[in-house]
């Protein structure tokens, strides 16, 4: 018997990794998002799949906020090309998110440096932003700007979710639970900027 | 570093071992022992059944400050009342899941009286704030694991909230890069 094999749009994807991506993906079209406006293409499923477990299989503190600081600067990165692109009519929204991200990054630098540890590389270029999620080169105007900023926003969210299983120390996870706050309040006003309920869920795990 | 919960957990594990090495015998498939609560577990069963006794006093408060609010404020409290409904009723049941009682809501609370729609909302807003210091402070008493998460949760549904009654206020609904429930 054939193994089932679902194929999508731009070639076939793992059955497993489809349907653990489906359910996230069925709630995104819930909430009338996709990426850039079109279907998410297979070639994102394991990417997708790789930011919903990014902190799944990490053990320490240590490793738990270099994944912390590196999807924080890729945040910076994306809210660079969303302010450098212009497609926002409120010209201080991006800038303002940008700040927050920077600042969530700063502290994981140091609270990994007073653990000893040293800051993972700079993520760099597209290909970073890519990496967490895929589709922000394809956006066109403000609709999809927005829509492309909530699908990180939630990301990260879904992030700090799985990472706030894990964080041992309680600084860490005060930490944590401030800036997985803060990300929150960022969906609120990019929501709202589209249009959209602002707190659609009573449980913010960025999986719903 | 070992959380205290955990090495709670860890002893009473151990004492519970002890127990069986001196009874020589395991009683697990007898139905009639009826199995005492982790002291952990029992320890988080008080930590949510706090946060229960907020989110009751919550459904309370936005029940009190419906009567001063019209058109879309409303509406938005009417949503944001639901949501808060269901806080209490997913802490509830992790409260269950520990073999804990859930608190019940008091009979009545004692709220200062509400004048204008933008007194509601900063009461909404002071609320909303105090939520969120208490999860914030009760985050690491908790034992290490799923309910951390879940808590987390809740804290940023409440966050969200707050930036929306922020906005309603005319006021900057992120003003800062960390929410730590401090008054606005």
């Amino acid at each position: 018997m054939n193994r089932p094999v679902v194929v999508v749009a731009d070639g076939a994807a793992d059955t497993a990794q489809i349907a653990a991506f489906e359910r996230d993906r069925r709630a995104l079209l819930r909430r009338g998002l996709a990426l850039g406006g079109a279907a998410v293409a297979a070639s994102s499923v394991p990417l997708l799949l790789a930011v919903r477990n990014a902190f799944a299989d990490d053990e320490t503190d240590a490793t738990l906020l270099e994944k912390a600081i590196t999807l924080e600067r890729t945040l910076v990165l994306a809210y660079d090309r969303v302010i450098q692109d212009g497609f926002l009519r409120d010209e201080q929204l991006a800038p303002a998110l940008r700040e927050h991200e920077r600042r969530h990054a700063a502290t994981w630098v140091t609270a990994l440096t007073d653990l000893g540890g040293q800051p993972p590389p700079e993520p760099a270029g597209p290909a970073a932003v890519d990496k967490l999620v895929k589709g922000l080169g394809d956006v066109h105007d403000e609709a999809q700007t927005l829509a492309f900023l909530i699908e990180i926003e939630t990301a990260a969210v879904a992030a700090y979710y799985d990472a706030q299983a894990k964080f041992v120390q309680a600084r860490l996870l005060q930490s944590g639970a401030s800036i997985m706050g803060s990300e929150g309040q960022h969906l609120v006003l990019l929501r709202q900027a589209a249009k959209l309920a602002p707190v659609p869920e009573a449980l913010e795990t960025g999986t719903s | 570093m070992t959380p205290t919960l955990s090495r709670r957990r860890l002893l009473a594990t151990a004492g519970a071992s002890a127990m069986l090495l001196a009874g020589c015998a395991d009683d697990t498939k007898n139905a009639n022992v009826k199995t005492a609560p982790d002291e952990s577990d029992t320890a988080d069963a008080d930590l949510l059944n706090s946060m229960l006794d907020l989110e009751l006093e919550m459904v309370a408060a936005y029940k009190t400050a419906a009567g001063g609010l019209r058109d879309g404020a409303l509406r938005i409290l009417k949503g944001f009342l639901e949501q808060e409904q269901a806080h209490a009723d997913a802490l509830a049941a992790a409260i269950k899941n520990l073999k804990g009682i859930p608190n019940q809501a008091k009979s009545s609370y004692d709220f200062r009286p509400l004048g204008s729609q933008r007194d509601v909302m900063r009461f909404a807003v002071e609320r909303e704030n105090n939520q969120i210091a208490a999860y914030i402070d009760v985050l690491p008493k908790l034992s290490p694991g799923e309910v951390r998460s879940t808590v987390s949760a809740i804290l940023t549904t409440e966050s969200e909230q707050l930036a929306v009654w922020l906005g309603e206020l005319g006021l900057a609904q992120a003003p800062s890069a960390f929410v730590l429930g401090r008054p606005a």
